[in-house]
């Protein structure tokens, strides 16, 4: 842990370490015609994703791809009866950089572990944990902070789908 | 099958030109609605970047694939680390390439690869990424993703052998 009393870290900042700060319950119910946009994206034909037959040797079902695990939690940009903005998809982030008055943010390293495969009408709930704020720093966009967020996310029953650890940079441009 | 892996195996490399399109089809896929990832204007007046870039999560589709098409779809991604240092934007040609870093025994039917890959742009390496990927450890051994939860450890946390790389964003 870094020292919080010489960082000038907002109490509310402090307040949120180690802890749950955002959940964003079911956003999209999961579907094939959803992930083949992604898979057509990378091009990636791994049947998997793509043929029930082979599908069923090895998971059962198709299955979503890995890398879209993230994406299941994030609200639509609109929907019927809207209030304000949507939170997005790491809105913890969001809340840092309001708070450290950081207009800037880039993603500088993340780690995605997978556990249960997603599929096909599953809901995904998440849960972002802050779990550490670095020192004030000059980096060659400007003036700024790393930070790092845990998420982690379930299925409606609670079943375990994956970890995930993000590394972020957030800056004012010089 | 992959049950007779060497370390230092090398994984056929794989190129793709970068395009507004596949930036942006890739962001939206993923659901990431940030502008930095489809709004050039904003990207490079607001965001101080080259253009708009290509998103972590379409980063791990790519590296993902790049994966599986090497160990067919009996391979299960575990864990996936990646370190971005430089921006990836539309007009790069893409170049990922990779290699078996560590062999793991997990269980009598499971052995986890570790590969090390690297995503380059001409002689500019932009990520390095770790993955974690399961396979049979024998002809005969189940699909590991028949693998039971209680067996199933994807993290990196015990692999001490692995590096982060650097990031030349500071």
């Amino acid at each position: 842990m870094n020292n919080l009393e010489s960082n000038n870290i907002p109490a509310l900042v402090k307040s949120w370490i180690g802890q749950i700060v955002i959940t964003i319950q079911h956003t999209v119910t999961v579907e094939r015609g959803l992930w083949i946009n992604f898979c057509a994206s990378v091009f990636d034909s791994n049947p998997l994703y793509w043929d029930d037959a082979v599908a069923r040797d090895h998971t059962g079902t198709v299955i979503a791809p890995p890398a879209m695990l993230p994406g299941w939690g994030s609200q639509p940009e609109w929907y019927p009866g809207k209030q304000g903005h949507s939170l997005r998809p790491m809105e913890l982030h969001f809340l840092l950089k309001e708070a450290f008055g950081l207009p800037n943010g880039i993603v500088t390293s993340v780690e995605l572990e997978f556990h249960e495969p997603v599929r096909a009408g599953d809901e995904v709930s998440v849960e972002q944990v802050l779990r550490d704020v670095g020192e004030p720093r000059m980096t060659r966009l400007g003036p700024g902070r790393k930070w790092t967020i845990n998420v982690i996310y379930r299925r409606q029953d609670k079943v375990l789908l994956g970890l995930q650890t993000i590394e972020f940079l957030a800056y004012r441009r010089h | 099958m992959k049950p007779n892996l060497l370390i230092a195996e090398k994984i056929p490399e794989l190129r793709v030109l970068i395009t507004p399109k596949l930036v942006i089809m890739g962001a939206v896929a993923s659901r990431d609605w940030q502008p930095l990832h489809h709004d050039h204007e904003w990207s490079v007046g607001e965001g101080g970047l080259p253009g708009i870039i290509l998103n972590n999560y379409t980063q791990m589709g790519w590296i993902i694939r790049y994966v599986t098409d090497w160990s067919g779809p009996q391979g299960r991604v575990g864990g996936l680390r990646l370190t971005m240092h430089s921006p990836i934007c539309p007009g790069n040609e893409l170049v990922i390439t990779g290699a078996v870093d560590t062999l793991e025994q997990a269980t009598t039917d499971l052995n986890w690869a570790i590969l090390k890959i690297e995503l380059a742009v001409g002689s500019r390496i932009a990520s390095t990424a770790w993955v974690k990927v399961a396979l049979p450890a024998s002809d005969n051994s189940p699909s590991p993703w028949h693998c039971s939860a209680s067996d199933w450890h994807p993290g990196f946390r015990l692999n001490l052998q692995m590096s982060q790389g650097q990031e030349d964003a500071q």
